[in-house]
Order: C-alpha cells, then structure tokens, then sequence
C-alpha cells in the first residue's frame, strides 16, 4: 500500500528545545493508525508536524520529510498548505466546542463543508449532512440541523464535529484524543463509528489516543511514542501478542482486566521526563526493568523488522 | 459482608437551578433515595456516566453538603443530625480524596503546609518527622517537603492529596475519582498505594469512577448509578450484569486485546435532561430492552438482597 502520509525520519524543536527526535510513520488509505504514549510524550506535536502546523506554536521539523500523497510538505508554500488542509485533511480535537460556532444552526456549520470543499448546492449539502449524520447515528437528524449547538449534549456535539471533518470528504483525518472528553458509553460508539466509516470511505485515520483498549479495538497499525522517540510501531495484532519493546507492555499491563488478579496492576513507577531534562542514553531507562548500562549510556537505534520498528536494546521476542 | 459500618438510608439531594425574573426556577435530583451500606474494611464502589451523582453522593455521606432527606449512620452514630461540634469531632475519622489533584493543593503552600494543615485545623501542632512519616507513606521522598504543588507531576500530588487525607488517621475514606485525571500508568500506580494503604491501615472506602473496568478491579462491591438512582448492585466483581446499563457500561470496556474484537451493541436515543426526567425508568430512552411499562412505572431496586436490581426485564 502507498501511504497518504508519511513520516520519514523526522525531528521537531520549538525554540532550541528538541521535542520530537527521528520520528517515522505512515497511514495509508482505508488505514487507521494509533498513536499511543502517555501525557507529554510528543503524540499531539506529531500531529502537528503531519499537517504542517508547528509553526502555529513557533515549531519546526527540524531534520526528515512529511510527504502527503507523496508531496514534500516542506516545499509547499503556506497557501498551498492551508490549501490541501482545508480540501483534504479534516482534524478533530478533544473539545468540540472549538470547532463549532455558537451562533450558527448545526445543519449550516456542517453543509458549509462541503459546499465550500466539493462544490455542492445547498440542497445537496444538506442532503449529505442528514446522511452523515444519520450515519453517525445522531438520533433526529432531520432536527438535529436546526438546533443550536447549546442544545446538543457533548457526544453530540462531539458526532457533529465529527461530520464536519468528513463532509468535505477528506483523505485524511487527524482525531487528537476525539473522545477523551466523553462518557464511556458513548466513547465506544463513536469510536467504533469513526472506525467504520473510514474504512468503508478509504479514508486515512491516525488516531491520537492515551487508551491502549481503543488502540487493540479500531487500529490496524500503531506507534508507541515515549519521551519525543517512538519506542515502536508495527500492526496492531503483533504488537498487542507479543510487545517488543518494555514500554509497549508496561502501558498494555496498565489496563485492568477482567480476571487480573489483585495487586497485579502496579504501573509504571516514577514519570515521563521533561523535555528540558531527557535522560541520556534510552530515555526510558529509568523506569525500565530491563535497564543496562548498555541502556543507560546508548540511545537505542530504531530497528526496521519484517512488519514494523523497535527502538531498544533489549527487545522481547519477536513473532 | 462484614458488619456495616456506613449505613446510608434512603439519601435524596434536590437542587435548584436557574430562577430570575422571568425564568422559574428548577429542581433535580441529583442522588434519589439511596440506601446502601459498606462493610468494616471494605471497598465499595460506584460507577456512572458523567452527571449521574456520584460527587453529590461522596459529598452527603460526609456531610459536606445537607441532604433534601434520608441519613447517613457511621459507626451507629447519625451524622446528618449532629450538630456543628460534634460534626468536627466525627469528621477526624472520615476523609475525602478529589479528582482534581491540580486544584485541590493551594499553589502558595509548600508541602510541609498542605499536609500539617488538617493536624492545624483541630488545633494539633506537628514536628517536622511527621510530615517525613505521611510523605514516606504515600511512597514520595522527604526532600520534597519543602516544594510546591505547581513543581510536582500529576501522580505525585495525587499522592500529596492522599498522605493529607490520611493525615488525621481516618478509618473511612471517600475517593472521588482520584485517577481521572491521571495517565493510566499512574493511576495503576495510584491504585496499588491505595490498596497498600487499605491493607495496612484497615481502611474502608467508598471509591467513586467512571471506569467500570477500573472499580472490578479494585473494589469488593459495585453499586451502579443512572441519573441520581441505584440501578444495580453487584455482590462482586465476577458477578454478570443484570440491568442492561450496566451490560452497556461493561461492553463499552475494550479489552486490550486486538484478537478479542467485536461489534458493541449501540445505545440509541439520548439521555434525558435531569430537569425533565420521563416517567419511567430514567433508563427507558436507551434501553434496547424498554416496554411500554418501562415508559409508565418506575422500577424500583429489589429482587435478590445480595444483588438487587432496578429493572422489569433484567438479563
Ligand atoms: N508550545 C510548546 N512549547 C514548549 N514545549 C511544548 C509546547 N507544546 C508541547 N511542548 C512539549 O512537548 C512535549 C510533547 O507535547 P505534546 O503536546 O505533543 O504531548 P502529548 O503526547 O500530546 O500529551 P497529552 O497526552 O498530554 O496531550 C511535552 O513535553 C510538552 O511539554
Ligand atoms: N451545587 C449544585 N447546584 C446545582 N446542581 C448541581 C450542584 N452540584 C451538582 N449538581 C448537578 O447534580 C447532578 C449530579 O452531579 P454530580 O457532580 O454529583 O455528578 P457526577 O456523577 O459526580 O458527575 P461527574 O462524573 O461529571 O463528576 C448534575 O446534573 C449536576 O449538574
Ligand atoms: S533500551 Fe534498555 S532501557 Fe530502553 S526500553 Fe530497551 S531495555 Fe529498557
Ligand atoms: S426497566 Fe425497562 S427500560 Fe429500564 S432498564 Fe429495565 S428494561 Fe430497560
Ligand atoms: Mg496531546
Ligand atoms: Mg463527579
């Protein structure tokens, strides 16, 4: 499979601070793809790296090539970049109150994606708003699109931004944590929704996510990102059977687990560095149970396997 | 069940919102008529989506807040019709731990304050070792005394929000959702301290999440809450649903597993606004279950004492 977007080796800095050290991924098309880590670990940066938008917080790739559709993001003019973010990039954030305007009737703020991005009358915008919302399984649509956004819970709202970024019929879609902020009845439909849809659309989706469940339940691939590195990235099958990396298995073990036994969920001890005081060698070393000084002293090299990368001196089995 | 030592007896809290000059005012109730009790040395959880009253709870059976009407009984004494004195005599065995381990510290303390700060309050004075001793209990180093909240990470003060709950030796322990805002890594942290904590100092707690994952995990008992009322109590973490809520709760769960994939069944329809609750159960606007009866009478908790239900057509 060609991907839509690939990462190639890339760094990142805001100032001279160094976030994001030689990170590489792709999705392709009809592909999901999770990035995983813990809070402050560079999963929301990468995002923004993906889509040209670093500059927003006075960042920049530093080192490696973002290419969409096998365009070299960096040799785009900023028009040409706002150009392609607005046709062919949709992105959904944690609070869906940004991304709506309250003083706009849903129906429009959803029609007004596509008949900007594909064209559409107003009739046809509208009829494929009610689909998408339909789809998204937003309960009266049909009313839906004349309320205001005050009147629609937050899973609804949430559904609706959802719809925005898929009007405009996106090849890509960026989701930074799009259901942290909801109930967990809700989070799990709407993540299965989202995950179906873009398969069936042949969309492409990186999903950004703290939770390893949703990972192992939408994503085909994932990237494992600890401290501004990827500590791995393969198919999710894989990686969730046998983790190469110790960090992978540390952040699967934290989930509890029907059947776990008391006491054998115990985290991982102590917490992710600032970027201001990375350790040397691994920077996950300190909280590692696999530490040498081989690991204390050497960044590990990010090692390319049949399916996928490691980056640890001491890796699991591979399958 | 070991011998009740909270017993919370038909519990409600109305609250009013809204009113002005042209608006009436309305009412809610945000905890229905709860009756539940929690064994000596037990931890009890409650689970429910956002809004369905588990803080409002936490809050009563502390007496933080007044209830509409019910008691709530410690150890045989009731507490809700004692008076200020005797409150704060009683309050030195009961503790509470919040969600928001960001605002719960005041930023302008050092450490050493926050946690000499409940021992001040009843008129203690403390020697410096004790404030080492709480730190060493929650697993933080006594250097860290002498900093500020603002320098710590989120599980660290976690951990200071524990050692000051714990700094009057209480023997009953609220936790409102203390690892909500935590990553997972460190909630699993935060949660092998408190069981250490339960199994070394006897503590009872009544420990409130989102997470029904998370509370089979870590609890004996698990009472579910939907908009204000107890639907379900499970006798114990193996126990299979009953109330199709709690069927939802539990398949929203994903299991870290990619081989163990699977469809979830979708809730339909929406929760009901608290202020216009329907009549019914509260539950009938999502249940794939619902019946015109649903939609008329309200199911009260009952059937098997040790695993009571709120539901006409339970699983
Ligand atoms: N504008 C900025 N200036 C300086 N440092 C920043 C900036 N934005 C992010 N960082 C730092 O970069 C690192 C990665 O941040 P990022 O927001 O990508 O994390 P994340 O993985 O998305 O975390 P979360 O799960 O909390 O959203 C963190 O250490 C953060 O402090
Ligand atoms: N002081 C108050 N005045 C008016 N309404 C209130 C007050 N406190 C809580 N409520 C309402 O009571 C209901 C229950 O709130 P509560 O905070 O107990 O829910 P919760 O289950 O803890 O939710 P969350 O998971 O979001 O913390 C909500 O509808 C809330 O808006
Ligand atoms: S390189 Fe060493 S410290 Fe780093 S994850 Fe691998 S074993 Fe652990
Ligand atoms: S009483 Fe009816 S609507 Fe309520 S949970 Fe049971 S089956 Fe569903
Ligand atoms: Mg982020
Ligand atoms: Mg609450």
């Amino acid at each position: 499979m060609t991907a839509l977007l690939k990462l190639d080796d890339i760094s990142v800095s805001i100032g001279n601070l160094g976030l994001l050290d030689r990170i590489s991924l792709s999705v392709g098309r009809g592909q999901v793809v999770g990035l995983v880590g813990e809070s402050g670990s560079g999963k929301s940066l990468t995002a923004m790296a993906a889509i040209g938008l670093l500059p927003l917080i006075g960042g920049r790739v530093t080192k490696g090539t973002v290419r969409f559709d096998g365009q070299d993001m960096a040799a785009m003019t900023e028009t040409q970049r706002r150009k392609l973010r607005g046709a062919r990039i949709g992105f959904v954030t944690q609070n869906p109150m940004t991304a709506l305007d309250p003083v706009q009737r849903i129906g429009e703020q959803v029609d007004v994606v596509s008949r900007l991005h594909l064209g559409l009358s107003r009739a046809d915008a509208r009829a494929r708003t009610l689909d998408l919302l339909t789809r998204l399984r937003i309960p009266e649509a049909g009313a839906v699109v004349d309320a205001w956004p005050h009147q629609l819970s937050g899973g609804m709202k949430q559904r609706i931004v959802i719809a925005m970024a898929l009007a405009g019929d996106p090849d890509l879609i960026i989701a930074d944590e799009p259901t942290t902020a909801l109930d967990v009845t809700v989070q799990a439909q709407i993540i299965q929704i989202l995950g179906s849809l873009v398969r069936e659309r042949g969309v492409a989706l990186l999903l950004i996510t703290h939770d390893m469940g949703v990972v192992a339940q939408v994503c085909d691939r994932v990237a494992v990102l600890y401290a501004g590195r990827l500590a791995e990235e393969g198919p999710v099958g894989p990686i969730f059977a046998a983790p190469a990396h110790p960090y992978t298995a540390a952040l699967i073990g934290c989930i509890p687990q029907d059947g776990m036994a008391k006491g054998s969920l115990t985290g991982i001890p102590g917490a992710v560095p600032s970027a201001a005081a990375f350790p040397a060698g691994c920077r996950f070393h300190p909280r590692c149970p696999r530490a040498s000084d081989l690991c204390r002293n050497t960044p590990p090299m990010i090692v390319h396997r049949t399916a996928g990368q490691v980056a640890c001196h001491h890796p699991g089995e591979a399958e | 069940m070991t011998a009740p030592m909270v017993k919370i007896d038909a519990l409600s809290k109305r609250f009013q919102s809204g009113g002005g000059l042209f608006a009436k005012p309305r009412t809610m109730m945000a905890v229905r008529e709860v009756t539940l009790s929690i064994g000596k040395g037990e931890v009890l959880g409650v689970v429910g989506e956002s809004g369905c009253g588990k803080s409002t709870l936490a809050r009563l059976v502390l007496r933080l807040i007044e209830p509409t009407s019910g008691r709530v009984t410690i150890d045989g004494t009731d507490i809700t019709a004692l008076s200020a004195g005797a409150l704060r005599r009683i309050r030195r065995r009961m503790a509470m731990v919040f969600q928001d381990p960001y605002s719960s510290l005041d930023p302008r303390y050092s450490l050493a304050d926050v946690l000499a700060e409940p021992l001040r309050l009843q008129g203690e004075v403390i020697a410096p070792a004790r404030v080492d001793e709480m730190l060493a209990s929650v697993g933080l180093p006594a250097a860290l005394a002498a900093s500020h909240p603002h320098q710590l990470s989120g599980g660290q003060r976690q951990r200071v929000g524990i050692a000051r709950a714990l700094a009057l030796k209480p023997d009953f322990v609220v936790l409102d959702e203390p690892t909500a805002s935590l990553d997972v890594s460190i909630q699993a942290q935060i949660i092998a301290l408190l069981a250490d904590l339960r199994d070394r100092l006897g503590l009872t707690y009544l420990f409130i999440s989102h997470d029904l994952g998370l509370v089979r995990y870590f609890c004996d008992r698990i009472v579910v809450m939907y908009l204000g009322s107890v639907v379900e109590v499970l006798p114990d973490t193996r126990t299979a649903p009953r109330h199709p809520y709690t069927r939802a709760l539990m398949d929203s769960n994903f299991a870290p597993d990619p081989a163990r994939r699977r469809v979830i069944e979708m809730l339909t329809g929406e929760v009901p606004s608290p202020f216009a609750l329907p009549p019914g159960c509260a539950f009938a606007t999502r249940c794939p279950r619902a019946s015109d009866r649903c939609r008329r009478d309200t199911p009260a908790l009952g059937g098997d004492a040790a695993h009571p239900v709120a539901c006409f057509h339970p699983l």
